[in-house]
């Protein structure tokens, strides 16, 4: 720890020399925070707009800011917190956040509440969404939903009326001859038996959940039964082919069904509306994932796209959560950030952004803000290695999809290995 | 012996119509088979090259090398695309490279030169640790590196990227010039030895002016490969100003987000070029090593 | 031209009388060590250390964010007898290896004599070839081979030409891990280069001797060209198995970092960083690190005591 103060005081000196022409020597002494965050240009852009709204508004406080893709970003960041280097404020994803809460090295910021930290209309939903056994680590930068992009060139084409909220995945099937018939090759749906949050939903309209408290929340039969479910819609054609789905390998945007041209829908996240926009030519909309059955809801839920966390070990603790703080609260900040991160959370923030989106950005504020009866309760955290879960579902539908083994025997063989992987985390 | 082209043909001395007729043949032949392969190696390529140029919308739908308009938009767009502009970028990857080829060239000829032609107690013991340093995954030795550099307070700089070349600890370029100094003919330092040169001479006088082939090699191959690595400049530097072009390009595209494709094939269509012409340039080096090196015995 | 490995009876250099014990041992080994004195500080100071600590890691737990915590042989034991991931990487590895290394070095030697003819448009042929490995590690490749390798890409549209429908060989697990092969394959400028290296320092003389005496090409090729270019074949050889055991990248872009469709191009490096970096077990991946390195020892050391046989040096 001394280390890294000593570092901190070298980089002042070299930027102190920098900067000594632009800042009032009374600010000599500049904190400077370091912050880092996956994402592209845009999200930088955002964000240092409003490190540069805090820097005006607090003066003597400086940034250095990281930025990588979600990809380099968690190899990254793993090694910092391994070396004792970590930044004062860190994004952190869902899906990492017991591993690293558990583990301490991000900080618990209950202590902060109502003093540096203003959460008053912040919406409860999102702040448990921060929760580990109860202790708040990590703040929400967003409220996202799953949803699926809709090419509605292809529905136009083929003839056959887009998706509403309404459709479950026997109304995917009842419409794929019709569409087939004039869509010359591009199928009515991507395939989701290896797509963790299209189980998941389908497994919460089912009353079941993905995890319950930290173990897995479904049997062996749910999972033989969405298997079959799948080899089914892959039989009436519903769906792209099992070599034309393992092209997605990576689930990046640029390699969805929709964008290679395979499939008139593809799974994804109702704040990617822009992003899949940009490297798709025909106009596309959003809705909600396929209902179960008919009427069946509550699969949805308003999941925190990403947070802030704050290195425990910070020498600058308290400015890390007044800046958290500030990104969250702040009217100004809220207007730089837009909805790019997801839809803020803050009640105020979000009635000064509503009139100022334009109508994509509109539309996701819509669709998350209107789920209705699809809308389920927030689940809790997901477990330590759920990532790992996740990703041997996807190779175990694959396996299924190109036959090398049947439902009835995958969804034991899947039960088994999540429980095992989950037993070896701990 | 300057030259190379006419090697084989000029020293058999006596050339028969017939065999210039078949010769000829071979030749058309051997042209036919390197074109196509040359195709086949480039396809890929130009379709970068095209990619480059077309509207981002167009880029993952389309096999044709044609894009249905030309536009400079990717160009424009990448090189301004993140808030440093690329000049930044390619002027670091330009530092980075220059520094780690030197070093490379001085600390691994000498370590070569040493494990070639010296005779030392433990030379094989020491050959056979500094090969198996080559052996063991990156992945598992970057934690402890990354904890041994922050504590010298190199992390954020160049220095973890380039003075480690400067201790000779890539095991590669050793051992490939290990291979070729023990091709050249022991008879020449020998020789010298006898007329009283120390091994430094030796080593300055003989060995180095001998072996241009493999040094330029060593040269390009770090240059390249400095060039290209990611994992280094991603661990080691934070500040987006002392990013290399290869951290640059991958910080344009994020799985999770909106990316800049045509800016990213853009960009990566120009942080060819440099590497490009610098293989043209120096593999001339490649070719008029043999001027020095073709040496009587 | 003797066959001789390294640390053979070649004499040493240093005066030829030495009068005391400490000036004998200085002359005998000072030289070699002070040539060796930049690699010693580098071997001690930047690497020895690193792994060593990896070395340990291997017998903890380590989850990169709490201190490694001792398990014994438990992650090596788990190697072998729990963890069907292990054996599949191995086996996608070895397949690899087998496949890519000779195909590679194939190529890089046929296409590096060809160039060594001399022939016009050299250096554009040369350049040409070598391309492809610029490209190193660029996300871009990722797309590339989806567009050559898809159902609908361009390796198909090729092949419809003939009648034959191909699979979608990038995404479908039997056929996935030749994709990679040929991308391994694609890339051989380096060992190319390192050939054209090699014939390049093979003294003319020789060529002359051989061609006065009437010898044919073939002969030529057979009695000079490849035993002076041993140590280069050796060189590659070693180079490109050790590489290919240690793939990464390819696996690493193409499939996103999953190693998917169902494994099928789950590297073992590919593996190995799985757990390191995106499942936090840093203890098992270190173990994983140190049974490959005792598997490219144990081919590596095999190689060099076969070297003698065939491997030609000049000193």
């Amino acid at each position: 720890m001394s280390f890294s103060l000593d570092r901190r005081q070298f980089l002042l000196g070299s930027t102190a020399l920098v900067a000594a022409g632009a800042v009032s020597p009374a600010f000599a002494q500049d904190k400077r925070l370091r912050l880092t965050w996956w994402g592209g240009q845009a999200r930088a852009d955002r964000t240092n707009a409003v490190s540069d709204l805090y820097a005006k508004a607090h003066p003597g406080v400086a940034f250095d800011t990281e930025f990588n893709a979600f990809n380099d970003y968690w190899p990254k960041l793993g090694t910092q917190v391994a070396g004792g280097n970590a930044p004062d404020v860190l994004q952190m994803d869902y899906r990492y956040l017991v591993e690293y809460a558990n583990r301490g090295a991000i900080a618990a910021l209950d202590d902060y509440v109502g003093k540096g930290l203003k959460l008053d209309d912040f919406d409860q939903d999102q702040q448990d969404g921060g929760k580990v056994d109860g202790k708040l680590y990590a703040i929400s930068l967003g409220a996202n939903s799953v949803s699926i992009m809709v090419n509605q060139k292809a529905f136009a084409d083929a003839g056959v009326a887009e998706p509403n909220r309404d459709w479950s995945y026997d109304d995917y099937k009842a419409n794929a001859a019709a569409f087939n018939a004039k869509s010359n090759g591009v199928r009515l749906m991507a395939d989701g038996s290896g797509n963790e949050p299209a189980l998941e939903n389908w497994l919460r309209q089912r009353g079941k959940a993905l995890y319950k408290d930290g173990k897995i929340g479904w049997d062996a039969d749910d999972l033989t039964a969405w298997f079959k479910m799948w080899v089914d819609l892959r039989a009436a054609q519903v769906c792209v082919s099992p070599e034309d789905q393992a092209l997605d390998a990576s689930a990046a945007i640029d390699t969805t069904m929709i964008t290679i041209g395979k499939a008139a829908t593809t799974y994804a996240n109702s704040n990617q509306l822009i992003a899949f926009q940009a490297v798709n030519k025909s106009p596309l909309t959003m809705v909600n994932f396929p209902r179960a059955g008919a009427g069946t809801g509550g699969g949805h839920y308003r999941k925190p796209s990403q947070f802030w966390s704050v290195n425990p070990k910070s020498a600058l603790i308290e400015d890390a959560v007044s800046y958290v703080s500030f990104f969250v609260n702040d009217i100004e900040a809220g207007l730089a950030l837009g909805v790019e991160r997801g839809i803020p959370c803050s009640a105020a923030v979000r009635a000064a952004l509503s009139p100022t989106l334009s109508a994509p950005d509109q539309l996701s504020l819509n669709f998350v803000s209107n789920l209705g009866d699809l809308l389920g309760k927030l689940p809790p955290v997901p477990p330590a290695h759920a990532g790992e879960v996740s990703q041997q579902l996807n190779t175990k539908a694959q396996e299924v999809a190109f036959g090398s083994t049947t439902p009835e025997d995958a969804g034991p063989a899947f039960a088994k290995e999540a429980a095992d992987i989950l037993a070896r985390a701990s | 012996m300057t030259t190379e082209a006419p090697r084989l043909t000029i020293v058999t001395g006596q050339v028969t119509a017939g065999r210039v007729a078949r010769r000829r043949v071979i030749s058309v032949v051997a042209h036919v088979l390197l074109i196509g392969a040359s195709i086949l190696m480039l396809y890929p390529l130009l379709w970068m090259l095209s990619a480059s140029f077309r509207p981002e919308a167009e880029i993952f739908s389309s096999n044709s090398l044609i894009p249905s308009s030309v536009s400079l938009h990717g160009y424009s767009s990448g090189w301004f695309g993140l808030s440093r502009s690329f000049d930044v970028f390619f002027l670091n990857s330009f530092i980075v490279s220059i520094l780690c080829v030197i070093g490379n060239l001085a600390a691994c000829s000498l370590t070569a030169f040493a494990f070639a032609r010296l005779e030392f107690w433990g030379r094989r013991f020491w050959f056979a640790l500094m090969l198996g340093t080559l052996m063991l995954p990156y992945q598992v030795v970057l934690i402890p590196q990354y904890v041994l550099f922050l504590k010298l307070g190199w992390v954020n700089s160049f220095l973890p990227l380039v003075v480690p070349k400067y201790l000779a600890v890539d095991a590669f370029f050793i051992f490939l010039m290990v291979q070729f100094f023990r091709g050249i003919p022991r008879e020449l330092d020998e020789a010298a030895m006898m007329d009283g040169c120390s091994p430094w001479r030796i080593y300055f006088k003989i060995m180095l002016p001998l072996s241009l082939p493999v040094m330029t090699t060593a040269g390009i191959f770090t240059f390249i490969f400095t060039w290209d690595d990611f994992f280094a400049p991603l661990i080691y530097l934070n500040d987006l100003k002392t990013y290399t072009v290869t951290l640059a390009l991958r910080t344009f595209v994020d799985s999770t987000a909106e990316s800049n494709w045509s800016g990213l094939f853009a960009m990566s269509i120009l942080s060819l070029l440099p590497i490009f012409v610098l293989f043209l340039f120096f593999q001339r080096l490649l070719i008029e090593g043999i001027a020095t090196t073709g040496m009587k015995r | 031209m003797t066959a001789r490995s390294i640390g053979a009876d070649a004499a040493p250099y240093g005066r030829a009388v030495v009068p005391s014990v400490w000036s004998r041992l200085w002359s005998a080994n000072g030289p070699g060590y002070l040539f060796l004195l930049p690699w010693f500080i580098g071997f001690f100071g930047l690497t020895v250390g690193p792994i060593v600590t990896s070395f340990y890691l291997s017998f903890t737990n380590f989850d990169l964010l709490t201190p490694a915590e001792w398990v014994g042989f438990d992650n090596y034991a788990r190697m072998f007898t729990a963890d069907p991931k292990f054996a599949q990487s191995m086996r996608v590895t070895l397949l690899f290896v087998v496949f890519s290394v000779p195909l590679k070095l194939a190529f890089a030697l046929s296409i590096a004599l060809l160039l060594n003819r001399g022939m016009r448009g050299l250096p554009i042929y040369r350049a040409i070839f070598y391309l492809p490995s610029l490209l190193g590690a660029s996300v871009a490749i990722a797309v590339l081979w989806r567009q050559l390798f898809a159902g609908d890409g361009v390796v198909n549209d090729f092949l419809a030409i003939f009648g034959i429908q191909g699979p979608s060989w990038i995404s479908n697990p039997r056929t996935s891990l030749w994709t990679l092969i040929a991308l391994a394959v694609w890339q051989f400028g380096s060992p190319m280069i390192i050939f054209l290296a090699g014939l390049r320092q093979i003294p003319v003389d020789l060529y002359e001797a051989a061609s006065l005496d009437g010898a044919s090409k073939w002969r030529i090729f057979w009695k000079v060209t490849l035993p002076l270019l041993t140590p280069v074949v050796f060189f590659n050889a070693i180079i490109q198995t050790i590489e290919g055991f240690k793939s990464f990248t390819p696996a690493f872009i193409i499939s996103g970092g999953t190693g998917n469709p169902v494994n099928s191009t789950l590297f073992y490096t590919l593996y190995l960083y799985q757990e390191a970096f995106a499942f936090f077990r840093m203890g098992y991946a270190s173990a994983l690190a140190w049974v490959l390195l005792a598997i490219v020892a144990i081919f590596t050391g095999v190689s060099f005591l076969t070297s003698r046989y065939w491997v030609h040096y000049d000193d």
